[in-house]
């Protein structure tokens, strides 16, 4: 068997991955554990939310996969932070889990390039120069051969699950570790370390009393992810607001000694914005309840997530702090919580690219850079599948800069300062939010995603199309005039909408609410984002100034050991990127710029 | 973050000439649109806005706020690509008092110029190919060495006081940034405890902000000095006076008017700051042409001054027009009246003037007081050692002070958080060059730290 590509694990960054390889024409092999699991949501069940719904929007601009499944498959929509301003609205749909999953395999399923095949990756074969990916080594025994690799091994490299006293060899409960790959990466010479997560119980919906708790609606309108769609027509479904309390807190603390996180089981570094309920009860001893959502799975089954309640506590004591909770007194547990640790690649060993530095033709994404996240999986998967088919084609790889894309921030973030603990986006990540806007995705990637070759002409034409909706919208705001002020200078004021013109001007309300609202951002923060563009221009600059791959910093008189190593360990792609890491001198990248000499366009 | 630094657009100035008195003193300046930007700040704008490159151009320095000419100069104009550092440029070449360069580079500032960081010129006279590679590798050299040096003095400069000062109000915007954050980052629904951003708050750290710049005047004069001129009619008791800051007998005191021909100057301590006192000639009117002379010498130095004495001999009281002509005189100079000769003296003082007895020393204490208080513009004697010597650290709380105002206003303006947000970081980050920078990761620190978060 021989193929251009492979890519190891059919989760989200897989999917994504193995999708732009073969669309973009090469003979691609998908190897993950079991073809059941392709494109499994393994915590709760939802896509998008802050930060998070604009990467969804984002690979989707590219001419990714993500925007469709959800659109397909979505059980609830909301827009959040409505009110919160304007570079930090974003979409979040509930999922139905086993739709999305079906959705997402006959997916792959029905590509013509893309070779599915189940199986576990133990090794990486590398060619005889010993610095080039040429394909895997299955346990199985297959050697099966490739010009690229792409590893998106999720928390099954090494992976191991606790509940309690329970420990087992897992990436998710009842699905067995990929063993061997971890320890391989590590002879290879990679930094690999460990992280861990949690995810709550789940109970049967007939048992719960929702009664005793607060219905939480979707929004009435279901909106698509996807700038393909129009309009999304699906059934919604509420989810469910409950509290733990005192009773709930005593009996975590009574039995904090039980869980692994505290008795020193698990080494690996959990999320901090994440926390699960123990570590919640202990770091905030003064909070008398905290919020569960009590989440459908999907559509067809009684599973219900209960979201906020991660746990890695024995099954008696999460069934008893559980039934301490109103409306959860009689659950009764499905799957209980655990905790699961897994190997992850340090992602300072990878270019912006997402290939390693140590092995040519090896790409990474998703969890296995350390990040946390359906959503910053796939923007991964998707890039790293677009690299390694550039990578193919001779091309210069795609890097998305931090003002383009909250995919770029990600990458940007990863690769050149790492992370401590799983990373997740956030939108404080962002310097220039205003410009990274969810409706504004296609308007900054579909250009990029149709140069690539995955983004059909329609999406252009689609694009042009709605540009020109929203310069009729502006032309109409500006003939028409209230209080001696046109619409465009009327909109400026906060307390003013763009439905409040549709009185005066009928013609406005023939246009969709999402064009219109564009506009509307558009012209209310107007002077804002002018003077983010400002900032931008000159963040550009840097960025910019190109450092060539394999720049000799050892070289170099004059700047301080400690930024020369750190340089050399990072190898920036840019002035920009480099004045990034973190430690090294402002006075050190001058002098680095003196001796690129380079800075004149 | 700090990109400035790699902006080769940007318009820069500097002090060429080391940082001293000298006869004369080079301020440099560069950056796109240079030229038309610093035009402005001469008597001849449209002559050096026009001027071809590499001449040299005869003006006035001048205040385009108020059109005061400050200095004499020459201004060498360069358009690229000539010039040092190969993009429009303009030297001035002006007087090398301190005081004079002072208002020279703030004027520029008001102009649009920022200071320099070390090697800058340089940097981009490399970046636009002026200097070559061996040339370059001393110059790198220079930049970190500078810089670091820089570094030590910029941080040497901060007292302990300020420095905690400063970064109290820094630590104050760390917080409320991040319970603006946390409510941006995560979803209405998720975060259960919300926290308004109180606009006073923010509008009482503006405040704080704007203090420790005004600080500036202090700090310079301290750092600086003055000039203090005595002036007066004849007799009236300058040279005494003088003599009485000096603590030493050294010009010649006479009942005869007019003894004091030309004028004398020392340096003294008055309350810890540094002042040049000049004893000047009386004002009378003179035939004698070398005591003309004289007279007209020292109201030259009396109007480069930053404070004048004016003396009045309490015992003979104002003579008839001379309120007038001092009005006249030190127009536009700030002037403290001293009612000298109390001891022998039989009318009230003036009201807003300082009673004063040259000879028994009474009064002196007074005396003191106000021209310190005059020099800095408030009572400084309370004031320790919390204020600032650098126009950078100036320009930089002006800017934190700018951001939270604009920060409190859209709070007013009930605009969204995420409108705010930007705002009080970008106090922070002016904050940060002064005292050291908080990046995104201290915020969402304080974010996992103080706010339970996560569904």
């Amino acid at each position: 068997m021989e193929y251009d590509a492979i890519v190891v694990g059919g989760g989200h960054a897989g999917i994504e991955a193995s999708l732009a390889l073969s669309r973009l024409q090469f003979s691609t092999l998908l190897i993950t554990q079991s073809l059941d699991a392709i494109g499994r949501l393994s915590c709760n069940p939802a896509i998008g939310g802050l930060s998070k719904g604009n990467i969804v929007r984002e690979i989707d601009a590219l001419g990714g996969q993500m925007g469709h499944l959800i659109d397909h498959t979505m059980i609830q929509f909301r827009i959040l932070n409505q009110r919160r301003g304007p570079a930090v609205q974003a979409p979040r749909a509930q999922a139905d889990k086993f739709a999305y999953s079906q959705l997402a395999k006959y997916v792959v399923e029905s590509e013509k390039n893309l070779s599915i095949f189940q199986d576990t990756v133990v090794d990486i074969l590398l060619d005889s120069s010993g610095h080039t990916a040429a394909g895997v080594i299955t346990e199985r025994g297959h050697h099966i051969r490739s010009r690229v690799v792409v590893l998106t091994t999720g928390t099954f490299m090494e992976g191991r699950i606790f509940i309690g006293a329970y420990e087992s060899p897992s990436g998710r409960l009842g699905e067995p570790a990929a063993i061997g790959l971890g320890r391989a990466l590590r002879e290879k010479g990679f930094q690999v370390g460990r992280m861990k997560t949690g995810t709550p119980a789940r109970v049967r919906k007939s048992s719960l009393d929702f009664t005793r708790m607060e219905e939480q609606p979707g929004d009435s309108v279901m909106q698509p992810f996807s700038f393909t769609e129009d309009v999304i027509s699906r059934p919604s479904s509420p989810c469910w607001i409950t509290h733990t309390n005192n009773v709930t807190h005593a009996v975590i603390r009574e039995n904090i000694g039980t869980s692994p996180l505290f008795s020193g089981k698990i080494s690996g570094i959990g999320p901090r914005y994440c926390p699960s309920i123990e570590d919640k009860v202990v770091k905030f001893p003064d909070r008398d309840r905290h919020q569960i959502f009590v989440e459908p799975e999907g559509l067809n089954t009684e599973e219900m997530y209960l979201n906020g309640i991660s746990s890695s506590l024995p099954e008696s004591v999460q069934e008893k702090f559980i039934h301490s909770v109103p409306g959860l007194e009689h659950a009764e547990i499905m799957r209980p919580g655990y905790a699961v640790e897994y190997d992850y690649l340090d992602p300072t060993q990878l270019y912006p690219s997402l290939e390693t530095k140590r092995i040519s033709g090896l790409f990474t994404a998703g969890q296995t850079n350390g990040t946390s996240g359906y959503e910053e999986a796939a923007g991964q998967g998707l890039l790293a599948g677009i690299n390694a088919a550039r990578k193919l084609q001779n091309r210069d790889p795609l890097i998305l800069s931090r003002a383009e894309a909250y995919i770029g921030v990600l990458v940007d973030d990863l690769v050149t300062k790492g992370t401590e603990e799983p990373y997740r986006m956030f939108t404080s990540r962002a310097e220039y939010r205003l410009n990274l806007r969810h409706d504004t995705a296609d308007q900054r990637l579909t250009p990029k995603g149709f140069e690539i070759g995955l983004c059909k002409r329609e999406r252009l034409d689609r694009l042009s199309e709605k540009l020109r909706k929203c310069d009729e919208i502006r032309e109409l705001l500006r003939k028409h005039a209230a209080d001696g002020k046109n619409w465009l200078q009327n909109l400026k004021n906060p307390e003013i909408s763009i439905t409040d013109a549709f009185g005066q001007i009928p013609d406005l309300t023939v246009y969709d609410t999402e064009v219109l609202r564009h506009v509307e951002l558009d012209i209310k923060y107007a002077g804002y984002i002018d003077r983010q563009n400002r900032q931008v221009s000159r963040f550009s600059r840097m960025e910019r100034i190109k450092i060539p791959i394999d720049y000799d910093y050892s070289a170099i008189e004059g700047i301080s050991n400690e930024s020369k190593e750190k340089l050399e360990r990072i190898r920036p792609l840019s002035a920009g990127q480099a004045s990034r890491i973190s430690g090294v001198r402002n006075s050190d990248i001058a002098v680095l710029m003196v001796l690129l000499g380079r800075g004149r366009g | 973050m700090e990109t400035g630094y790699y902006d080769t657009d940007e318009l820069i100035t500097a002090l060429a000439t080391p940082w001293g008195e000298s006869a004369l003193a080079a301020v440099r300046t560069s950056g796109n649109g240079c030229i038309e930007a610093a035009s402005v700040c001469f008597s001849r704008s449209e002559a050096i806005a026009a001027a071809e490159s590499g001449t040299i151009q005869y003006a006035l320095m001048c205040d385009p706020a108020t059109g005061e000419a400050v200095d004499e100069v020459t201004a060498a104009v360069y358009r690229a690509p000539s010039g040092y550092t190969g993009q429009d440029s303009v030297e001035i070449f002006c007087h090398g008092s301190l005081p004079g360069i002072q208002r020279i580079l703030e004027i520029l500032h008001a102009a649009g110029f920022r200071d320099a960081r070390p090697g800058e010129f340089t940097l981009r006279a490399f970046i636009n190919g002026k200097l070559d590679l061996t040339r370059a590798e001393a110059v790198q050299e220079l930049v970190t060495a500078k810089s670091r040096k820089a570094h030590s003095l910029a941080l040497g400069r901060l007292s302990g006081n300020l420095f905690r000062e400063i970064d109290a109000v820094k630590q104050q915007l760390v917080e409320l940034l991040s319970a603006v954050e946390v409510q941006l980052d995560y979803a209405e629904d998720e975060i259960e405890e919300l926290v308004a951003i109180p606009a006073d708050h923010l509008r009482l750290l503006q405040q704080t902000a704007a203090r420790l710049a005004e600080t500036y005047r202090t700090g310079r004069l301290y750092a600086e000095g003055a000039r203090v001129v005595l002036a007066g009619r004849t007799n009236s008791g300058k040279s005494s006076l003088f003599n009485l800051f000096l603590k030493e007998d050294r010009s010649i005191v006479s009942e005869i008017h007019g003894t004091t021909r030309d004028y004398i100057e020392s340096w003294i301590t008055v309350r810890g700051v540094p002042i040049r006192l000049f004893d000047t000639a009386g004002y009378r009117f003179a035939e004698d042409v070398i005591e003309a002379e004289g007279i007209r010498r020292s109201e030259k130095i009396a109007g480069a001054a930053d404070l004048v004495l004016y003396l009045i001999d309490g015992s003979r009281g104002l003579a008839a027009g001379e309120k007038k002509d001092l009005q006249k005189t030190f127009k536009n100079i700030p002037t403290l009246l001293i009612w000298n000769k109390t001891d022998i003296s039989h009318e009230a003082p003036p009201a807003g003037s300082i009673a004063v007895s040259a000879v028994s020393g009474a009064g002196f204490a007074d005396l003191e007081k106000a021209i310190i208080t005059r020099l800095a513009g408030k009572d400084i004697s309370q004031e320790t050692d919390s204020m600032i010597d650098s126009l950078r650290q100036k320009e930089l709380l002006e800017q934190a002070a700018e951001y939270l105002a604009a920060a409190a206003d859209s709070i007013d303006e009930r605009m969204p958080l995420d409108i705010t947000a930007p705002e009080i970081a970008g106090a922070i980050d002016a904050l940060g060059e002064i005292t050291g920078e908080i990046t995104s990761a201290d915020i969402l620190d304080k974010i996992f730290s103080g706010f339970c978060v996560g569904k």
